[in-house]
């Protein structure tokens, strides 16, 4: 190629991904009124940005997913103005009605199971916040991460974008870190422990628009969270990008229980980074469940810093015609004695496609590490594609760990069996579907996200 | 006994589907309403394969013969169109269904026997699950356990006679349901079966066994012998003692002998 073809695409790697809508002015307004170190947190990540090529299929890391194919940043648009001017939480807030709010959006709401407290988000800004005032009292904070930059200060300067997700990370984190225009902070003092789930119901309305959202959850010593994050849209004719950095930092001996149930519709192409930082004797586990979106990337980065840690990472993807699912997953065992055991599986139809990509990290002084990784996947038509890149790396002698990945089709004798008893063919296949994935549902069994997930693949299994 | 047979088979033959070569050699076999038959034979005889073929296994294709079921050919039927018509197999080898619960599975089974629209009653379902479970002497919890996943042999017998007792079959194939039981399992299967038919003595019981052992505790109407695909002696419950003394060796020389003449009467022509 001719570099005088080239003009306005810049080659090389560097400077990609600036465009109309992603710059620096972009960068400058959306951190209009924001106190120094935010505004130069952001700044920095948007130098991050610009440094860092856009990853290409080089990368053992998106070697399956092909962002110069599946990402069109420069036909996408940001409107992170105007959401500077209103900041609705808590109490001063106008109160959010459930009532006039989109049918898909009420509709997983009015499902939902009894919870500490709601947060709604729509089109990246948050429209709602209630909490347990029982839990208010014994100083449990939710609160959109806008309000946080006044309120709490401290620990957002201390952990937004540092400890877990910096800019350094990569490009997106760092598109992230830098464009972000709303999220939520949770914070559970030392020792208080929420009965019921907090549930955050996330919606998108502006097709062709890119969103940044960023989630902090910091788990106090002995405290206990778990946190359901759905996120939903309408189907898209024009691509919208939705991206998310969640940061989980549980201290010692907390327990969290991360819920990710991504719903999102067609058009969406779904950016989800998240990092776990797993304390002394903490329990720290997340589910990530995939149902939505053209194309969905979920970077899992789970570091278990203290001995003692305990990480179950469970995953489920299930995939329909034009669907894209990439995982890649690392635990990382800095500290001895530890454990995390991963489980990620996917159903395929049509021509959907997974990637799995795992590694197991064992630092040399993480001893007595338990860690397993196993992937799983199950493709339901002869165009479906799945592929699995298990790894190891390890530099301490006393561990023990183990992987594996399956790609297979639906058995023969699995469906002979259950049809000898009267099934239908489609009601036989749609039962094993199910039992395969439901295998990951029960291992973390959140009050009311086994029966929504397993309601809304069992309809798309009637319809497909 | 009513004269017409509920399950008639004729000249049939099957073989494996991608293979050449028929199992089955021309069965003929006629069951009656009610009435308990064996079926016994050494491995390879092609027992196990009567069973799927007659279930619709799609491994097996038929390739002649008749099979008719309460007068109606069923051999174009798919598996769960002859369950619906009352046929049952109970597996030799069970097979195990991860993630699906015996209850999820069993209401499943009971509600697509239903008309569209009507509801399985599932208190009524729970309370006969229960008690069906209770009889078979299972722990309770089995109920909420993966179909046969991680199930000792007996535990995954005791499921097949689970399954049938809650289906409620008008023919009940038994494949091999004695195979790997001990003494105790094998009387708490035999006693179930033996209940079942007490309960509904309409039921037709096909019984495919290597064994003897099993029909001390279920006694069958007739007793058949099948080697090298056909049914080679029909008769009353001393068949079966017969066995017990000679084995199939007496079998296996007079078929010889008769396949022998066979070829020598081929060679003639």
């Amino acid at each position: 190629m001719s570099d005088t073809s080239t003009i306005d695409q810049p080659i090389g790697g560097l400077m990609e991904g600036i465009t109309d809508a992603f710059n620096a002015s972009a960068v400058e307004a959306v951190s209009g009124g924001e106190p120094a170190w935010l505004a130069n947190r952001r700044t920095e990540a948007w130098s991050a940005y610009e440094r860092t090529p856009l990853p290409t299929t080089r990368l053992e890391e998106w070697r399956y997913t092909n962002l110069r194919k599946l990402l069109k940043l420069d036909r996408l648009g940001f409107d992170g103005v105007s959401l500077d001017a209103a900041v609705a939480t808590g109490s001063d807030a106008e109160p959010f009605d459930l009532a006039g709010a989109p049918e898909a959006l009420r509709a997983a709401m009015e499902a939902d199971h009894a919870a500490s407290g709601h947060v709604v988000e729509i089109d990246g800004r948050i429209v709602h916040v209630d909490l347990d005032p029982e839990l208010a009292s014994q100083g449990v904070v939710l609160t959109s991460l806008r309000r946080a930059v006044a309120d709490h200060p401290d620990a957002l300067d201390r952990h937004l974008a540092t400890d877990a997700l910096p800019a350094s990370r990569g490009k997106f984190q760092a598109l992230n870190a830098a464009l972000w225009t709303d999220g939520v902070f949770l914070h559970v003092p030392k020792g208080v422990r929420l009965e019921l789930p907090v549930r955050v119901t996330r919606y998108l309305t502006k097709p062709g628009t890119a969103f940044f959202n960023r989630t902090l959850i910091l788990a106090d010593a002995a405290s206990q969270v778990s946190f359901v994050d759905e996120g939903l849209s309408a189907d898209f004719a024009e691509q919208t990008l939705f991206s998310s950095a969640v940061e989980v930092i549980a201290n010692d001996g907390a327990q969290v229980q991360y819920v990710s149930l991504q719903r999102m519709g067609r058009g969406v192409f779904h950016l989800q980074q998240q990092r776990t930082l797993a304390g002394r004797d903490s329990t720290l586990d997340t589910l990530n469940v995939a149902l939505g979106a053209s194309v969905a990337r979920t970077d899992l980065n789970a570091r278990l810093l203290g001995p003692g840690a305990n990480s179950d990472m469970l995953g489920l993807c299930f995939g329909e015609q034009g669907q894209h699912f990439d995982h890649n997953t690392s635990q990382d065992h800095v500290a001895p004695h530890a454990k995390s055991d991963l489980l990620y599986k996917g159903a395929l139809d049509g021509n959907a496609r997974s990637v799995f990509r795992g590694i197991i990290k064992v630092h040399k002084n993480a001893q007595q590490t338990d860690a397993y990784q196993t992937n799983r996947n199950l493709l339901l038509s002869e165009h479906a594609r799945a592929d699995s890149l298990p790894n190891l790396e390890i530099e301490a002698d006393d561990v023990k760990c183990s992987h594996g990945a399956t790609v297979g089709q639906l058995d023969q004798e699995h469906l002979f069996y259950l049809m000898s008893r009267g099934l239908s063919r489609d009601r036989a296949e749609r039962l094993v579907v199910l039992g395969f994935l439901g295998e990951v549902l029960s291992r973390l069994p959140l009050g009311g996200v086994v029966e929504k997930v397993t309601r809304i693949i069992e309809e798309r299994l009637q319809h497909g | 006994m009513s004269d017409t047979p509920i399950l008639s088979i004729r000249d049939l033959t099957a073989k494996v589907a991608d293979e050449d070569v028929d199992i089955l050699k021309g069965v003929d076999l006629d069951l009656f309403k009610g009435e308990i038959h064996a079926i016994m034979g050494p491995n390879g005889s092609g027992k196990s394969t009567l069973a799927k073929v007659l279930a619709g296994h799609p491994g097996y294709e038929v390739t002649g013969g008749t099979v008719t079921f309460h007068g109606d050919d069923i051999s174009e039927l798919e598996p769960d169109e002859r369950s619906q018509a009352g046929i049952f197999l109970a597996f030799q080898y069970p097979v195990e269904i991860p993630g699906v619960s015996i209850a999820n599975f069993l209401r499943t089974a009971l509600q697509a026997r239903l008309e569209e629209g009507e509801e399985l009653d599932l208190f009524d379902f729970q309370d006969e699950l229960m008690a069906r479970m209770e009889m078979l002497e299972m722990d309770p919890s089995f109920a909420e356990r993966p179909v046969n996943d991680g199930f000792s042999g007996g535990e995954k017998k005791r499921n097949e006679i689970l399954q049938l007792a809650m289906l409620r079959p008008s023919l009940a194939l038994m494949d091999e349901t004695d195979s790997g039981l001990d003494i105790d399992a094998l009387q708490v299967v035999s006693r179930g079966i033996n209940r079942l038919h007490e309960e509904n003595p309409d039921m037709t019981v096909l019984i495919i066994t290597h064994y003897q052992r099993l029909l001390n505790f279920i006694k069958p109407d007739k007793v058949h012998v099948m080697l090298n695909g056909r049914i080679v002696r029909s008769g009353g419950a001393d068949v079966a003692l017969e066995l017990e003394e000679g084995g199939y060796e007496d079998y296996r020389t007079a078929e010889a002998e008769a396949i022998a003449e066979a070829e020598a009467e081929a060679q003639e022509a």
